[in-house]
């Protein structure tokens, strides 16, 4: 049932360890590869924080409670820099992405091929190293904070966020008799805008990562095929671009991270008369 | 790049980790940094009240070394005085007792002055006796005698 790819190049090893449970169905296949990273990660991130939480010292923190402390210190106040109300989801949820991100990200500066080598030794045809090159993930995570901000926008102020999908702004410019016909197109304008706020979630990340690896593939397959001197410049070239999108991958983390807040924060905004 | 079941799967691993990492991480070790940031706070504001107390006490402190030392300038001062005072009467005494004994010595002189004199009287008519005796027996002229006798007792008294 896995997909066994031939192709050769870059294109080669953009493909995924997938698994078709129906051949008719583009719907019905599973990125294995991507599933068993994520749930890696989740698990030693889990596994991590219970060990972590069983030997938390209520004193001065050190080593790695020390290092967590600065991150959730880190979240706590960006969340209270930008959400001004209180939920106690809010910071789990922006620590989580953070972290869970930018160990998805981290995984990138791992040898191009090396994944995918390794992955061959035990039969298996594709291995892509990266979860957020796959947009799956990050559109799963969009998606999830999309109807968190929908949950909130209708549990809190179910009438003003209605009004605001008819009216706002253009009904409201308008004529009473022509109010009816502006609603519809006001309405479909905003399901537009309210639909690109996931949408731009996931592909600012997915485009990120992904032309993250495709330089990767590049700069490998330019310079290993270039004999000794190849090799050595395609190495620093390598590291140069590994260490750069270390960076990029922590900063993808912050802006989802930080967007997600954000949208969150717009949801629980009461409104204004 | 396609949608598919891995998405639903996503979103599965993605809420259950949101859930164990609040659960297992967040919670917990919020829920200390914050019980942390209270004790520092409360570790803080006892060490404000502990400076404002020491500052109070060292006013306190400040004020009875100023007061102690008011009361013993004033205690010195009226020792100084009392002092004076006693050094004034003993002073005084001393004087009243020179003159009592001064005045006692003078006296004393005075009625030794008169016993001597007294002594002096009696040996000088005892002399004039002896003498008158001796002239009487050598020859008896009262005249010339009696001169004699006169300028004897009038030596002798004098040298007496």
């Amino acid at each position: 049932m896995t997909e066994q790819g031939h192709e050769s190049g870059i294109a080669g090893h953009l493909h995924y360890w997938t698994l078709h449970l129906s051949d008719s169905n583009p719907f019905l296949q599973i990125h294995l590869d991507t599933m068993l990273l994520t749930i890696v990660i989740a698990a030693a991130m889990v596994w991590f924080s219970k060990r972590l939480g069983a030997q938390l010292t209520s004193g001065a923190p050190t080593g790695a409670q020390n290092f967590v402390e600065s991150i959730i210190e880190f979240v706590n106040q960006t969340v209270s820099d930008n959400f001004p109300s209180k939920n106690p989801l809010i910071a789990p949820l922006a620590l989580t992405i953070f972290v869970f991100v930018f160990l998805c990200n981290t995984m990138d500066i791992l040898p191009a091929f090396l994944m995918g080598h390794i992955a061959s030794l035990f039969g298996i045809p594709h291995f892509r190293p990266v979860p957020t090159n796959d947009l799956n993930l990050p559109a799963a995570m969009a998606v999830s904070v999309f109807a968190m901000v929908l949950y909130y926008e209708f549990k809190l102020k179910p009438v003003h966020f209605c009004k605001e999908l008819l009216f706002e702004p253009f009904t409201n410019l308008v004529p009473a008799p022509l109010k009816p016909i502006v609603m519809p197109i006001n309405l479909i304008l905003k399901i537009v805008e309210e639909l690109a706020k996931p949408l731009s979630l996931a592909f600012r990340l997915f485009g990120n990562m992904f032309a993250g690896e495709v330089i990767f593939l590049l700069i490998a397959f330019l310079l290993l095929g270039g004999g000794t001197i190849g090799m050595i410049s395609g190495f620093f070239v390598g590291l140069g671009w590994s260490m750069f999108h270390l960076f990029i991958g922590l900063l993808q983390a912050f802006i989802f991270m930080i967007l997600t807040i954000v949208y969150l924060s717009i949801a629980h905004q009461a409104p204004e008369h | 790049m396609s949608i598919d079941l891995t998405f639903i799967g996503q979103i599965v691993v993605f809420l259950t980790l949101v859930w164990l990492m609040k659960k297992h991480l967040y919670g917990p070790m919020n829920e200390l940094m914050e019980a942390r940031s209270r004790k520092i706070a409360e570790g803080l504001a006892a060490a404000e009240a502990g400076q404002d107390a020491k500052a109070r006490a060292e006013a306190e402190v400040e004020k009875q070394l100023a007061k102690a030392r008011r009361d013993a300038q004033a205690i010195l001062s009226k020792a100084e005085s009392r002092a004076a005072e006693i050094n004034e009467e003993a002073v005084h005494k001393a004087r009243s007792d020179a003159e009592q004994i001064i005045a006692a010595g003078k006296e004393e002189i005075e009625a030794a002055v008169e016993r001597a004199r007294q002594e002096l009287r009696s040996e000088v008519a005892s002399i004039a006796l002896s003498a008158a005796e001796q002239i009487v027996q050598a020859e008896l002229d009262a005249k010339r005698h009696t001169a004699l006798i006169e300028s004897i007792i009038e030596r002798e008294y004098q040298q007496a």
